[in-house]
């Protein structure tokens, strides 16, 4: 509240007409304290006042000389003091002086209250001067009538502030984080093991089947040399006899596409590719084979028969 | 094939990590929740009346639940040590509505007295009332029904600088005044 509505209440103390005797060098250039609004305070209110203070730079605040937070009187608390250091700019020691007090006064009326002045100590190690932040008066505001006109007991209190429950929802959230975090430790576990949905991924000896024919064709423009194109072709093969799960021949297709009904899409390219197979491996007639299978389309059948196991198109 | 290998491990040891760190933090999350879930029940069975006792180290909610249970049956004896350890807990908001609610129950004891014209033990917890909304008050300057009641008691019994700026020590003349100002006390014989 105080903060909000700080209004500039500021008196420029020409301070240095109030201190003790010093000589007339001006060791303290200037306090100025600035103020919320003077009026409309109720009782337990907190009040802020600031004070700027400037001095010449030998001179240092002595925080000893600060007032420490306490009841000031009965019905003014000091609660809390808080000194910045503002720092030096040219020969001038800036610092800010927060004081906050809280105000316990209930008045029958608007009644002026006062804040006594301040006095501090600036020191250079050897001399010591004192000087004052001013005192600042304000208006308390009563809350309630002098005499009661409201139906009713004049002395109704305000009502009981029910006990609150211990609030729980932060620990649900936790909670039900924590199970997400669970659940998604879980999922990359099973997809990496390849448990219950990621059954199929085990192995994926189709996508280890492309590699391998990639890394045995790196140039499919060029032909390619004969060891090469039948590793190319034995690692797809062995990806078949890992998939069926037995070893498959051309005349086992048949049987193969209805337990894998997947496949079926790519029939024409699988024939084509066991027909090569036989060229080569019964035939060893890699021109042959490699007419019936060019090295850039076995490539490509590689990457859609990863794809089919996979699931995909 | 080492550089897949590393990541399949890595992988497998991130989720294992993440696992665990998670279960373990189901684990806390979940007895907390119980705890708390049960720590409520006692606070709703005590706002219905009920006489749970609360071991004086439960969280301030419960102390807090006990509390009002004591307040509103005028047991301040019991309450007032539960009073002192919900302030030395870290709950400023709870502790002030703590303290409101310790002070509301005794003005209104201090209130019952005082329409039966019975000054002397209205005053004490008049004074008290007052203490424990300045202390609501220091914790939550905001709290504007602490501000209210505090206003109420202020007005019963009034702080007046003398009493409350001189302390233990009286001056003499203010000594011998209360004493010429007593009732009933002998002034010598005739």
């Amino acid at each position: 509240m105080h903060a909000a509505a700080r209004s500039l209440a500021l008196i420029l103390a020409m301070a240095l007409l109030l201190l003790a005797p010093i000589p007339a060098g001006a060791q303290l250039r200037s306090v100025e304290l600035y103020a919320p609004r003077p009026f409309g305070h109720v009782i337990g209110d907190r009040l802020t006042l600031s004070a700027d203070i400037v001095l010449d730079v030998p001179f240092q605040l002595d925080p000893a000389s600060l007032p420490r937070a306490r009841p000031l009187n009965y019905w003014l608390e000091l609660t809390d003091v808080r000194l910045t250091d503002r720092g030096t700019s040219g020969d001038a020691q800036r610092y800010a002086l927060n004081l906050t007090y809280q105000i316990f006064y209930a008045p029958l009326e608007p009644k002026r209250l006062d804040i006594p002045p301040l006095q501090l100590l600036a020191t250079d190690g050897e001399r010591r001067v004192e000087f004052v932040v001013p005192g600042w008066s304000f208006l308390t505001s009563p809350l309630r009538e002098i005499v009661s006109t409201e139906q009713g007991a004049a002395m109704a209190l305000r009502p009981d502030a029910p006990p609150p429950p211990i609030p729980v929802s932060g620990t649900l959230r936790g909670l039900l984080f924590s199970l997400g975090c669970v659940l998604a430790a879980l999922v990359v576990l099973a997809w990496h093991v390849g448990w219950g949905p990621f059954a199929q991924r085990r192995g994926r000896p189709f996508a280890r089947a492309a590699r391998a024919v990639r890394a045995a064709l790196p140039s499919p423009k060029t032909a390619p040399s004969s060891p090469a194109y039948r590793q190319a072709l034995l690692s797809l093969h062995r990806a078949f006899d890992a998939t069926a799960g037995k070893g498959v021949f051309a005349e086992d297709l048949p049987g193969f596409f209805s337990a894998h009904p997947g496949f079926v899409l790519v029939e024409t390219e699988i024939r084509r590719l066991f027909a090569a197979s036989r060229r080569l491996f019964f035939g060893d007639d890699l021109v042959a084979a490699t007419q019936e299978l060019p090295p850039a389309e076995l490539i490509a059948l590689a990457g859609r028969l990863k794809a089919v196991e996979r699931g995909g198109r | 094939m080492t550089p897949g290998i590393r990541r399949g491990r890595f992988i497998l040891l991130a989720a294992g990590a993440l696992l665990a760190v998670s279960l373990c933090a189901v684990g806390f999350f979940a007895v907390r929740l119980v705890l708390d879930r049960r720590a409520n029940g006692e606070i709703a069975a005590l706002a219905a009346g009920h006489d749970v006792v609360v071991a004086t180290d439960a969280r301030p909610e419960r102390l807090f639940a006990r509390l009002v249970f004591l307040t509103t049956r005028d047991r301040f004896d019991e309450a007032q040590p539960l009073m002192n350890r919900i302030a030395s807990s870290a709950a400023p908001r709870l502790a002030a509505a703590a303290f409101y609610d310790l002070a509301n129950a005794r003005l209104r004891v201090a209130l019952s007295h005082l329409e039966s014209n019975e000054i002397d033990p209205a005053v004490p917890l008049v004074r008290l009332a007052k203490e424990g909304y300045r202390r609501a008050l220091t914790l939550d300057p905001g709290f504007w029904d602490a501000k209210y009641n505090l206003d109420i008691a202020m007005r019963l019994v009034r702080d007046f600088p003398q009493i409350e700026t001189s302390g233990e020590e009286i001056p003499p003349e203010a000594a011998k005044r209360l004493w010429i100002d007593l009732p009933g006390v002998p002034r010598g014989l005739p």
